[in-house]
């Protein structure tokens, strides 16, 4: 627990690092028309740190949150009125899913997945990207269990 | 390690005082921050620079872990490493001879130099513990004691073949399950099982000063006076040779002697009986003596061997006091002709799919005396009935029906398997064990003991002299 409010808890002062790290991510995401306030930065800070609480992980830095910014808002789905909530929403399936496939795929990988499976199948619905990303880990953890079932066999 | 090396635990160095007391062994540099802060070697200035220095090699030891393939791990991984990465600090600190010394290199020194050079001590110390394990290999007693050939054959090679110096030096890997006579647990990953082999090699070493035919003469019989199969029980084969050598000294044996005769050990009973327990003390210590000089003990295996005298001489005050010495000298225990052997041959079994035939039969069946007559007329094996036990094919009454028709020789068989606990070790009567019960591990065993509890005395009685006669050694349970 000592660890997770160590690492997890972040400097949210309107000089700290990650606010100007994350405002001037707008520069590259307005043109599609999604901006950040200080004020969103904020909520979204505040959803992620409750989220890695909940699902129990350390993180060291920002880059998640940055890339899921950078790479969801080339998305057709996307809009401003539901910038702050979707997300929200993506860091929760995302740190879920790294639990869930116990982290043997990567961050980037991980992420740039579910922006492949949100705008082709999903079509925007984060409701589906969910249950297609359990889906995922469900089959992900079956073959992860019959691989090392197949090296027991040859011990 | 012994921090306490001083008469009051403290030891000045520029007239500041640390308080040994308050170091733990397993959180190092922990304590050496907490109690440097206490009495003013450490300010809060330079422990808080210490602090941040670990979590930054925590944060650089956390990306080599997820090959930057990830900037975050689960909460438990993150500790894992924490207490590894603890564990090498903790390797540094202790090979200063004074905590003192380590401080001053906790104040000096820049943490990741320190990690750094504690993981190459853990490493050297990996390096010396598998010169260790190489010579106990070679030295290893042929002895059929279980417990003692998978540690050195199994559990082992584990520890060798996975221990993690960066991200679990902390873990001990491997489950020891043979155990020594005196055994640190406290300590953890590649310091235990140094320290563990570096006993075992004393331990074995000790046991090659007597024959083999003596070896496998205190094994038996330390079998056989306690009641149980010593092939498969967790126990000490040095603290044995240990204990008879010195019991032999003292009934006027010779040195390298460990077989007691009957004569011997009626003298050895009379002199501790009449002895007080001080004076108890001095004989078996000075016996101890005696042994070490005979035997030409180095100085690592005498101080080994010196901590084991202590806990000889509370085991024979205990058994004196108790009445309990023959249990604590091993001595010849007359060898009856045990009148029947058991050949239970593995060819014999019958073969999976069979067994799942007649299981599958025997469930379809929906008369009791035809699923007894079924399970008689087709079963023989030992290991086959257990596996129809434990199948859980047969209901209630059913168990009672085939046991019923069994003999008492089979009865004592099964008594065997299910009153091994109980028998173990245990003074009481055969009728009395079947009367006080067993804890069954499955159902069957329930059934079977609630079947014997209803047997009349005699034919119990009668059973229980069949178990006497059975050879332990000739049934291989499972």
């Amino acid at each position: 627990m000592f660890l997770s409010r160590m690492f997890n808890a972040i400097q949210l002062s309107p000089q700290s690092k990650t606010m100007v790290e994350l405002l001037d991510l707008n520069e590259k995401t307005k043109k599609h028309g999604l901006v950040l306030t200080p004020d969103d930065v904020k909520t979204v800070i505040i959803s992620r740190n409750k989220v890695l609480r909940d699902h129990g992980r350390i993180e060291l830095g920002i880059e998640v949150t940055k890339e899921l910014v950078e790479v969801f808002s080339t998305s057709p789905y996307m809009d401003q009125d539901h910038y702050v909530d979707t997300l929200n929403e993506l860091h929760e399936i995302f740190y879920y899913l790294r639990n869930e496939t116990e982290d043997k795929i990567g961050d980037m990988k991980l992420i740039h997945m579910m922006k492949d499976v949100f705008d082709g199948p999903c079509a925007g619905s984060l409701e589906l990207l969910r249950s297609k990303m359990e889906e995922f880990a469900e089959n992900f953890r079956r073959d992860m269990m019959r691989r090392e079932s197949l090296f027991e066999g040859d011990e | 390690m012994e921090l306490d090396n001083t008469q009051d635990g403290s030891r000045s160095v520029s007239n500041i005082y640390v308080d040994r007391s308050q170091l733990k062994r397993s959180q190092y540099v922990m304590s050496l921050l907490q109690e440097g802060q206490r009495v003013g070697l450490i300010n809060s200035r330079e422990a808080y620079r210490i602090q941040a220095g670990i979590i930054e090699v925590l944060q650089q030891l956390i990306r080599r872990y997820t090959q930057g393939e990830s900037t975050s791990v689960t909460s438990e991984t993150a500790e894992g490493i924490m207490v590894s990465l603890m564990y090498a600090m903790d390797a540094y600190a202790l090979h200063f001879m004074e905590p003192e010394e380590a401080i001053a290199h906790l104040k000096s020194e820049n943490v990741k130099t320190m990690h750094a050079k504690g993981v190459e001590l853990l490493r050297q110390y990996f390096e010396d513990a598998k010169q260790l394990y190489q010579d106990v290999k070679k030295m290893k007693l042929d002895v059929p004691v279980d417990a003692y050939n998978m540690t050195i054959d199994e559990s082992l090679p584990v520890f060798m073949n996975n221990y993690n110096i960066i991200f679990e030096a902390h873990n001990t890997m491997a489950s020891i399950d043979y155990p020594l006579a005196i055994d640190d647990m406290r300590l953890q990953g590649v310091f235990y099982i140094k320290q563990y082999l570096e006993r075992l090699q004393l331990e074995t070493r000790f046991c090659h000063f007597f024959s083999h035919q003596d070896l496998m003469y205190v094994l038996t019989n330390f079998g056989k006076i306690c009641r149980f199969d010593y092939r498969i029980e967790l126990f000490n084969i040095f603290e044995l040779m240990m204990n008879n050598a010195v019991f032999s000294l003292l009934s006027g044996g010779d040195v390298n002697q460990v077989r007691i005769s009957e004569n011997q050990y009626n003298r050895l009973n009379r002199m501790l009986t009449a002895c007080h327990a001080d004076q108890r003390a001095a004989v078996i210590h000075e016996a101890v003596d005696r042994l070490q000089e005979a035997l030409q003990t180095d100085q690592a295996l005498t101080r080994y061997m010196d901590l084991c005298r202590d806990e000889l001489i509370q085991r024979v005050n205990n058994a004196t006091e108790n009445g309990s010495l023959e249990r604590l000298v091993i001595r010849e225990k007359e060898e009856r002709e045990k009148p029947m052997v058991l050949m239970l041959n593995e060819n014999e079994r019958m073969s999976d799919v069979q067994m799942r035939k007649l299981v599958d039969r025997i469930m379809e069946s929906d008369n009791t005396a035809k699923k007894v007559r079924l399970i008689r007329d087709h079963f023989a094996s030992l290991h086959d009935y257990l596996d129809l036990l434990n199948s859980g094919c047969l209901f209630g009454d059913e168990y009672h029906a085939l046991f019923a028709t069994f003999e008492d020789i089979e009865l004592a068989i099964f008594a065997k398997i299910v009153f091994y606990e109980e028998m173990r070790g245990d003074v009481r009567d055969f009728p009395d064990i079947v009367a006080d019960g067993a804890e069954a591990a499955s159902e069957w065993e329930t059934h079977y003991i609630a079947f014997m509890q209803q047997l009349d005395d005699e034919r119990i009685a009668a059973i229980g002299r069949l178990i006497d006669d059975i050879d332990y050694e000739e049934i291989s349970f499972y």
